[in-house]
Formats: C-alpha cells, structure tokens, sequence
C-alpha cells in the first residue's frame, strides 16, 4: 500500500514540474478580437509550445482591467491590446516596454505603414507594433436618399460632401413620427470619430503642443463649432437621434431607419446579409475646412511587469508581423491593415475595386491621406473620457461652451500629474 | 489548557473571528484608503513619483465644482430615496400582513425583485426607458402623454434612477419589516381594539413604537447602501446628463478607474466615507430608543 501511494505521489509530483515547465502567457485582449485572433493564436501555441491564456473584456473594462492591475504591477498578464492613442500613456507610466529589441533582426520600416509606426512609438522608441488601422467613410441608404430627392455623395475626392450638404439632406430624410432620421454617427459622442468635426473646423485635436496641456484648444472656434454642430444635429435640427447607444448605430442603419451613416470600414461586413440597399462614399467635411478623418486602431504591447517577456514578445511580433493575420483581418473583418504585405494586397486585389470591397480601397485612401491621429498625451485616457462625456452631455442638450470650458479645465487639472 | 481556564478570555476568543473579519476586510481598508488619500502620484518626467502631500488632494478637491456638484446630487439623492424606500417598504409590509387566500402568492410576486440581480435588474429598466423604442413610453402613449427622454433628460435621470433603485430596494426592505411586524404581540392591537382605537391610532400608538428598532436598523442599512449605489450609473448613464446623476461614490470610481488619479478617488471616497458614519450617527443619536420620540401612550 505504502508503495503503491509512494509511485502515486511521484507520479503526482513529477506531472506537475513537467506542466510547470511549459510556459503559458496570458492575454488581455477586446471581446471583439477574440474570433479573428483564437486561430493564429491556436497556430502560434502549436509552433511554439507556448500555451496562451486569452481573456476577454468589453471596451470601456479592458481598459478599465488595465489600469487596475497596472497599478497593482501584478505579473499575471504578459501581453495587452493596447488602444493606439493610449501608447504615450503606457509608456510613460512603465505599463508596457519597448519592442526595439524584438525586431532587431528585421526593418519595422519594412513590416508596418509609417504611420502605424508613429502611433506605435513614444520619445523614438516602439512600444507597441499595431494590430490594424481604421478608417471612416460614409455610408448612405439609397432609397432614403432618392425618396428625398438628395443627390448621392461621391467618392471622387473633388466631389466630396461637406457636412453642410449632410444636414441639408438630412433635414429632408428626417421623420420622427415613423423613427426614421437622417443621419447618425457610428460611434456617438466618441473622440475617436468625432475629432474630425474640430479638425475640419480648423480646432486642432484638443491637446495643445507637447501634449501637456490643453488650455484654450478645446474651446477655440473649431471646437465651439463643432460642438455647436454636434449640438444642432440633435437638438435643433433633430436629425440625429438621442438615446442610442454606439452598439446599436449600425443596426438602425441597416433596418432602414438612418439616411446617412458615418462610420468605419468594418461596418460594411454586417449589412451583407440585409436588403439594404446602401452606396458608400468619401468622409465630410466642413465647407471651406480641412479634410480629416478618424485613424488607427489597435495596438498590441508586451507587459511590462511579465516575468516571461520574451514569450510575450515572440506572441506580439507572431500576431502584428505576420501578413496572415492582417490579411485575415481585412478579408473576414473588414479592418483597415497597419501591416504593408496587406495594404498592397487590397491595392491589387480586383475585388477592392467594386463595391462592396471598394470600401476597403476607399477606406485605405481616407485613413493614408487624410488622418488626424488622436491628441497626443500621456494623459489620453483622462483626455479621451471627459471629452466622450463633453460631447454626450452636448447631445443631451448642455451648452456647447459651457462644456467644452468645464472640459478643458477639468483635464487642464488632470494633466498636472504628468508636467 | 490553562489558557480555557481563564475565562475571561473566553468571549474574545469567540469574537476573535469576528473581529478579525472586521479589522482585515473594513478598518484596514479605509484605513489604507484614508493614507493613499494623501498621496500624489506624478508621472512628471517620465517617471512615477509618489509624493506625500498631507491634504492637498482634499485642498485640490474643494476647489473643485465638479465635486461640490457631486455632493449636492449626492446628498439629494439621500433625502429623497431613503425616506421613499423606508415609506414604500413599510406600506408593502402593512399590505402583506394583511390575511388573504392568496397572501403567500401575493408575498412571492413582490419579493421577485430580491432575486434579480441589480445589473440585471438595471438592464431591463434602461431597455424598458429607451427614448426611442422603450416600453414605458409605449404605455405612457396610450394615455396621450408625449414620449419622454427619461435617462438622456438631465431633469429626469436621477428621477430614474431612484425609481430603479426603489423598485430593486423595497422588497428586500420590506422583508425585515415585515419580519418586524410579525414580532408584534397581537395582544397589543386587542387592547388597543377594546379601548377603541381607530386604525391610525394602532397604527401610529402600536406599530410605530414596536416596530422602532426594526426601522431604526432599516433605516441606517438602507442610507448606507444608498450611498454606494452606482450600478445604474455605471451602466445607464455614466454620471450624465450634464453630471446630473454623478453621485460622489460614482465620481471617486471614474477618478480612479477612469482617470488614474488615486489620489483624488480615495479623497473622494475617503470624504464619504465620513459622510456616512455622520449621517448614521445621526440617525442612531435621533432614532434610538434613548431619544425615543413617540411614547407608547
């Protein structure tokens, strides 16, 4: 007896060194990435051994994770989605590491658009090689439009519509009575789409020079125009309409109900399978302004507080160098690639060139000549979350430069922690 | 063995857990929470500073509107859920004392509520307060009343809320009070009969002052839950519209959790913290039977 439960707990024992020596990594990563991301991560276990551990969070709790066991240091995560505008924030703050070393043997040059890279890096280093790249267009349902008697916006660039143009139909398409509106943005009371509003009005990002501060650049003219807008489109004109969530945006657009949807590339996906019958076209813009839109996407970085940094890193470099994934990625999802193998594929695949897949090449031109990539902050996070506040409390009807000035003091107060 | 000779001990050495309890998972926490509150984190530079700052963070606090504003909503919110819950669980408690055929069927469909779970609870609510396809201004509809905004309204959103949290409250409430009740001697209410007391009168001579205690432990319970409700926030409204539902507990979280700024969140929550140990104070010093108000005539 005595031998049989000696040879149990040897066996017993020597299992357990025998896993503990395999290397697992976990993963922090969006709930909307864990489907494209699961086969190469499975392909990546396979070739490496390195058994990876994926946790999923929702947006606004991924970042929300981060932080908690950012300041917690704890050593139990080794690898994080990492939004693009928050790199600076990270790094300043010792969340991530630098990836230079990763990529020594190769050019990142190479690999990555330039601007991929500039989001990627913070004071000349590269902290967290991007995943894929984002692009906004817009969107409109053609019979909405003709029952209204609007002409369809283009997708010639000298032909693009202004966001006057926008309004004017959308006043036409508009008619609460039966739930239909005009027009309605993808991600409501976002910064990630709404920094295009300013931008076009000549505002800036909304974070001043050396990204520091912000005192008077988010309540100059282009801000308070675009806040007057955001305010109009929900207000006065009511052609966009409250209540709605940036879940739901799309779906109201393809059951019919919005004339004119402004939004990412990924959109075109979902309505594949509705009869809508819908046209795409370049973004707006304000006439007489600037032509900008939202770009960048997600990032993906090595923990730094991981004790198994260079496994993390062979994960990073597997998911964000390989043209597989970013193929992938803008065949199945629809997501704009960071990654060059992948931006020449959708410029010589015939298909780019027909609608539906044109949205990919429209998409790709807007994100490479017209992007306006988020302010730039070691603040970003407390940034981007009182100015989503500022813009849904516009559209709930506060006064635009009453908010836009609470804002800019209320992050003004912020940003002392990083000067 | 000498040790449970000593009887002394023997009381502690059964509180000992208890108390153990307490001081790791209660007073150690605020007690950290109050000396984090002192502390400024800069990232100044590039790199993490921690510096001890005594009460700066409170200073940088006051100065600042968004919290005044905080508290204001906060203690309004306070005014008007506490007493609403209390009054509402009280009468649902004074129904179901009632006999009836069907009272235990009619006592199961209020206590439904206890067993959703608030986030549960605060996702139907918010689909059901849709401005646009919600059920409620469906209904509202057939009676001509225009649809309303309800939690994109700044004048109607905190209104919601409590709703929400009342609806969710009053049956859990209303369990001990209904408990309460039940422990009323019936003999009380027979002499009040015989000496020709109304229904008000047993009510306000009998029940009060019996159910005194009861109330008394409703009554704190529910002032120091209400103080840190914030899921309907964090889910329904963000703090918003124009911070109009933007409670002080909800505001210590977004510090932290959102902004990063430590500091501030556990000042935040650290003035709360004294906010409710002083309002329970109160309501100990006022309602307890020391001070007892209402005499049993």
């Amino acid at each position: 007896m005595k031998k049989i439960l000696a040879s149990l707990c040897t066996i017993f024992l020597f299992s357990n060194i025998v896993t503990s020596a395999k290397a697992e990594i976990n993963f922090l990563i969006g709930t909307w990435a864990e489907e494209p991301l699961t086969p190469f991560v499975e392909a990546f276990e396979k070739e490496t051994g390195i058994e990876v551990n994926i946790q999923t969070f929702p947006f606004r709790d991924l970042l929300a994770t981060i932080e908690v066991r950012g300041n917690a240091q704890a050593d139990d995560v080794d690898v994080i989605f990492v939004d693009a505008p928050l790199v600076p924030s990270y790094a300043v703050r010792g969340m991530i590491g630098p990836m230079d070393q990763y990529f020594a043997d190769t050019s990142v040059n190479a690999i990555f658009a330039p601007a991929g890279i500039a989001a990627a890096s913070w004071n000349g280093e590269m902290y967290a090689p991007p995943l894929n790249n984002s692009g906004q267009l817009t969107y409109y349902n053609k019979d909405l439009l003709a029952k209204a008697g609007c002409a369809e916006p283009s997708m010639i660039e000298a032909e693009r519509v202004t966001w006057e143009e926008i309004v004017d139909c959308a006043k036409k398409i508009t008619d609460e009575a039966n739930g239909i509106h005009g027009f309605i943005f993808d991600q409501i009371s976002r910064y990630y789409q709404l920094q295009a509003l300013p931008e076009s009005a000549g505002g800036g990002s909304g974070v001043c020079e050396g990204g520091l501060s912000v005192k008077g650049c988010l309540t100059n003219d282009g801000w308070m125009k675009a806040g007057q807008f955001y305010y109009d489109i929900h207000n006065t004109s009511n052609i966009s309409p409250k209540g709605v969530g940036p879940d739901q945006t799309h779906e109201l657009f393809g059951l019919g109900k919005i004339g004119i949807f402004v939004g990412g590339s990924w959109n075109n996906g979902r309505w594949a399978d509705t009869d809508l019958n819908y046209g795409v076209a370049l973004h707006p813009y304000f006439e007489g302004g600037k032509v900008v839109t939202g770009c960048n996407s997600w990032h993906i970085g090595v923990w730094n507080y991981s004790k198994q940094k260079d496994d993390a890193a062979k994960l990073v470099r597997y998911l964000t160098a390989s043209p597989e994934v970013a193929i992938h990625y803008v065949e199945e999802h629809n997501s704009l690639p960071a990654h060059n193998s992948a931006i020449l594929h959708v410029a010589e695949d015939p298909k780019f060139n027909n609608f539906p897949g044109i949205v990919m090449n429209l998409a790709t031109y807007e994100s490479a000549n017209h992007c306006a990539t988020r302010g730039r902050t070691p603040g970003f996070l407390e940034f981007e979350e009182i100015v989503n506040t500022s813009f849904e409390d516009i559209r709930n009807g506060g006064d635009p430069a009453s908010v836009l000035a609470d804002a800019e003091s209320r992050i003004e107060s912020s940003m002392r922690r990083y000067k | 063995m000498n040790f449970f000779k000593r009887q002394w001990m023997v009381p502690y050495l059964f509180l000992a857990p208890a108390l153990i309890g307490t001081i790791a998972f209660k007073l150690y926490p605020i007690f950290i929470g109050f000396w984090e509150s002192l502390i400024y984190t800069s990232f100044s530079g590039g790199a993490e500073k921690r510096i001890f700052v005594w009460f700066e963070n409170y200073q940088y606090l006051f100065d600042d509107k968004i919290f005044w504003k905080s508290l204001e909503i906060t203690a309004f919110l306070t005014i008007i859920i506490n007493p609403l819950q209390i009054a509402m669980s009280l009468g649902l408690a004074l129904l179901l004392m009632r006999k009836s055929k069907f009272i235990r069927i009619i006592r199961s469909l209020y206590l439904l509520p206890i067993g959703i779970a608030l986030p549960i609870a605060t996702i139907i609510w918010g689909l059901m307060l849709d401005p646009n396809q919600g059920l409620i201004n469906g209904l509202i509809g057939v009676f001509g009343i225009p649809p309303q905004p309800f939690l994109v309204s700044e004048n109607q959103a905190l209104w919601c809320i409590i709703a929400i949290a009342t609806w969710k409250g009053v049956a859990f409430w209303m369990l001990f009070l209904l408990a309460g009740l039940e422990d009323i001697p019936k003999q009380y209410y027979e002499a009040a009969e015989i000496d020709g007391a109304t229904p008000f009168q047993k009510f306000r001579y009998v029940t009060i002052p019996q159910l005194k205690r009861t109330i008394l432990f409703v009554f704190v319970a529910d002032t120091a839950a209400n103080f840190v409700l914030m899921v309907p926030m964090i889910i329904l409204t963000k703090g918003g519209p124009l911070q109009s539902t933007n409670v002080l507990i909800y505001e210590g979280y977004r510090s932290g959790f959102y902004y990063q700024d430590w500091g501030r969140s556990l000042s935040i929550i650290t003035i709360l913290t004294v906010i409710t140990l002083i309002v329970i104070g109160l309501q100990l010093l006022f309602l307890s039977e020391k001070n007892e108000g209402i005499k049993v005539k």
